[in-house]
C-alpha cells in the first residue's frame, strides 16, 4: 500500500511516501517555527517529485509526537484531515517509534530521546529491534536526561537530535556502554509503521486522532495538583 | 458559491456552510464553556488541545446538518488572523488541508471582519457607508464601513476590552464564567443609578475607549461596603455597572456616527447580545433618527458563519490565499 507520512514534531518537516516498505521519498524540510506555513506545500512537492499526486496514496501516517505541542497539533489536523477529505485510512505513530525505527539494524537495545525544549528534560522510550519493526519495552520516560539511566539497563543505543550530548551525561551518571544515533523522526519511518498498522487493519479514526503530548499543559498540571491538595 | 467556513481563533470550535454569502446552510458551534467555567478564562494550551480533538466532528456536523459533502464545497474560507496563535493554526491547519485535497480556493480572513459580516449576514438591507461597533471580550473597536471589505479604524480600547470588563467584574463579584450573559440576567432585578459609577472618557474628544477606571471604582466601592459592613446589593451594582458600560458604547458610537455624518450603525461581537446594551442603542438611535443593527444572537458570539461570509467578500474581489497561508495572533483589519 502506497503511504504518505508526515512528522512536524520537531523544526523540521518530515515528509515521506513508501509502498511495500520501499521508500519512494523522505525529504526533511527547515522549518523552525514556520510547520504550519510549509507543510502542505512541503507535502505537495514531495508527491510531485516522486512523480504522484495524493489520490495515488492508499492512506496516511501521521507522527503523533511527542514534541513542540504546537508541531504536532499541524500535524496531527493535517494528517487526519487530508484523510477525511480524500475517505483515505489514517494511522499515527508515535513519534518516538519512527526514531527508533530508524535504528531498527543496531543489535541491542534503541532508546528513543527528543528534548522536550526546556532545560536538559526529554521525552524518551526504549525499544527492542525485532525482525524489521522495533517494539517498546516499558512505559514512555518524561524527566530529566540523568533519569535515562533508570530506563537503561544495558548497552544501548541513544537516537535522537542531541544524542551526543545526551550520550554524555548518562555515560557520566552511569559508566554504562552507549552509542549515540544523531537522527530526526524521518517521514518515510512514520510512513512504514503507519503502513505495517494499516496492513494489519489497524486504523485509527479520523475524527477522533489526537497527538501523543506525554505532559498535560502547565495550567491543568497545576490546577490538578491543586485540587489533590485540597481534598 | 458554497462556502465552507472555519472557526478557531478563541475558544470555540466552528464550522458552517453558507451559500453565496448570505444563506446559512449549516453552524455548528462546539464551546469550551466547561473547560473556562473550570479556570475561570481562557487557557490558551488547553484550547487549543480541545480545538484539535474537536476540529475534524465539527466540520463533518456542519456538512451533515446541510446535507452536503465535502464534494460540494466550493471554497474554504478560515480565520488567519487575530486571535490565539496556537488556536488559529488549527482551523487554519485543517482548513489548507481541504482546500489542498479538494483543489477549492482558500481564503484567510480576519476575526473583525467576520464580526462585521454577521450583521451583514443577519441584515442584507444593511446600508453602508456605516460606523460599526465591534466590542467582545477580546476587542472594543469602532470602524467607518465605507463599503463591505473597506474599514477605517476610528477608535479602540486603551485597556481592557468591554467584554473583558464583565468578565472580570463578575468574578470579582462571585458570579459565574462568562460575566456577559450572568450580568446580563442579574441585573434586571437590580437599579441602573443605584451606583454612581465613571464613564470613562465619554467626554474625550477621540473615539478610543477605557474600561479599566471603571472596573477598579466597582472594585473599590465594593471593598469599601465589605470594610463598613454595608449590604451588598449584587443586583443593583451590575445594573448600575452594566449602565455605565452601555453609555460609555453607545455615547461613543454617536460621536462617531454624527462625526462621519452616517444615519446607520451596526452593533456587533460577544457584548452586542446583551439586552440592555441593546435597549440602549435602540431609544437613543430612535431620538437621534438613526437606523441600528444587531446580528441575530447565534451571530453575536465567535462563529464560522460569519467567517464564510466575509471570506465570500473577499473572494467575489478576486482575493484567494495560497497553501502557504499562515496566522497573524495580532494584525490590524486591512482595506
Ligand atoms: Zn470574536
Amino acid at each position: 500500500m502506497m503511504v504518505l507520512g508526515i512528522d512536524t514534531s520537531g523544526y523540521a518537516n518530515a515528509v515521506g511516501l513508501v509502498d511495500d516498505e520501499k521508500v519512494l521519498a523522505d525529504s526533511t524540510y527547515a522549518a523552525k517555527t514556520d510547520s504550519l506555513e510549509q507543510i502542505v506545500a512541503n507535502i505537495d512537492s514531495t508527491l510531485k517529485s516522486a512523480g504522484l499526486a495524493l489520490k495515488d496514496v492508499g492512506g496516511i501516517g501521521v507522527g503523533l509526537g511527542p514534541g513542540s505541542w504546537t508541531g504536532i497539533r499541524v500535524g496531527v489536523t493535517v494528517g487526519k484531515i487530508l484523510a477525511f477529505s480524500t475517505g483515505k485510512p489514517v494511522a499515527g505513530v508515535p513519534t518516538l517509534q519512527a526514531l527508533a525505527y530508524g535504528a531498527r539494524h543496531e543489535s541491542s537495545l534503541i532508546c528513543a530521546v527528543i528534548s522536550v525544549g526546556t532545560g536538559d528534560a526529554v521525552y524518551a522510550a526504549l525499544y527492542r529491534p525485532e525482525n524489521n519493526a522495533v517494539r517498546r519495552i516499558g512505559e514512555y520516560y518524561v524527566g530529566d536526561v540523568k533519569g535515562l539511566t533508570a530506563l537503561l539497563t544495558g548497552p544501548a543505543v541513544l537516537v535522537g537530535n542531541g544524542s551526543q550530548a545526551y550520550t554524555r551525561i548518562v555515560k557520566q551518571e552511569s559508566g554504562m556502554n552507549i552509542k549515540a544515533v544523531e537522527a530526526t523522526p524521518g517521514g518515510a519511518a512514520v510512513a512504514c509503521l503507519a503502513e505495517q498498522r494499516l496492513e494489519l487493519g489497524e486504523k485509527d479514526d479520523v475524527l477522533s486522532l489526537t497527538p501523543l503530548y506525554l505532559k498535560e499543559s502547565t495550567a491543568k498540571a497545576f490546577v490538578n495538583k491543586y485540587k489533590s491538595s485540597h481534598t | 458559491m458554497l462556502v465552507l467556513g472555519i472557526e478557531t481563533s478563541c475558544d470555540e470550535t466552528s464550522a458552517a456552510l453558507v451559500a453565496d454569502g448570505e444563506t446559512i446552510l449549516s453552524s455548528i458551534i462546539a464551546t469550551q464553556l466547561d473547560l473556562l467555567r473550570k479556570y475561570g478564562g481562557v487557557v490558551p494550551e488547553i484550547a487549543a488541545r480541545r480545538h484539535t480533538e474537536l476540529i475534524g466532528y465539527v466540520i463533518k456536523e456542519a456538512l451533515d446538518t446541510a446535507g452536503k459533502t465535502l464534494d460540494d464545497i466550493e471554497s474554504v474560507a478560515v480565520t488567519s488572523k487575530q486571535g490565539l496563535i496556537g488556536c488559529l493554526l488549527v482551523g487554519v491547519a485543517a482548513a489548507k488541508s481541504i482546500s489542498y485535497a479538494k483543489q477549492i480556493p482558500l481564503i484567510g480572513v480576519h476575526h473583525i471582519e467576520g464580526h462585521i459580516f454577521a450583521n451583514r449576514l443577519s441584515h442584507p438591507d444593511l446600508p453602508v457607508p456605516h460606523v460599526c461597533l465591534t466590542v467582545s471580550g477580546g476587542h472594543t473597536m469602532l470602524l467607518y464601513v465605507e463599503n463591505d471589505c473597506k474599514y477605517e479604524l476610528l477608535g479602540t480600547t486603551l485597556d481592557d476590552a468591554a467584554g473583558e470588563a464583565f468578565d472580570k467584574i463578575a468574578k470579582f463579584l462571585g458570579l459565574d464564567f462568562p460575566g456577559g450573559p450572568v450580568i446580563d440576567k442579574l441585573a434586571t432585578k437590580g437599579g441602573i443609578k443605584a451606583f454612581s459609577f465613571p464613564r470613562p472618557m465619554i467626554r474625550s474628544k477621540t473615539l478610543d475607549f477605557s474600561f479599566s477606571g471603571l472596573k477598579t471604582s466597582v472594585i473599590n466601592m465594593f471593598k469599601d461596603r465589605v470594610a463598613r459592613n454595608e449590604a451588598l446589593p449584587l443586583a443593583d451594582i451590575a445594573a448600575s455597572f452594566q449602565e455605565a458600560v452601555a453609555d460609555v458604547l453607545v455615547g461613543k458610537t454617536m460621536r462617531a456616527a454624527e462625526e462621519r455624518g452616517v444615519a446607520a450603525v451596526s452593533v456587533t461581537g460577544g457584548v452586542s447580545a446583551n439586552s440592555r446594551i441593546r435597549e440602549v442603542f435602540r431609544e437613543t438611535c430612535r431620538r437621534k433618527n438613526i437606523d441600528v443593527f444587531f446580528p441575530k444572537l447565534s451571530l453575536c458570539t465567535d462563529n464560522a458563519a460569519m467567517i464564510a461570509a466575509a471570506g465570500y467578500a473577499r473572494m467575489k474581489m478576486g482575493e484567494v490565499s495560497d497553501l502557504r497561508l499562515n496566522v497573524f495572533p495580532n494584525v490590524p483589519l486591512e482595506g
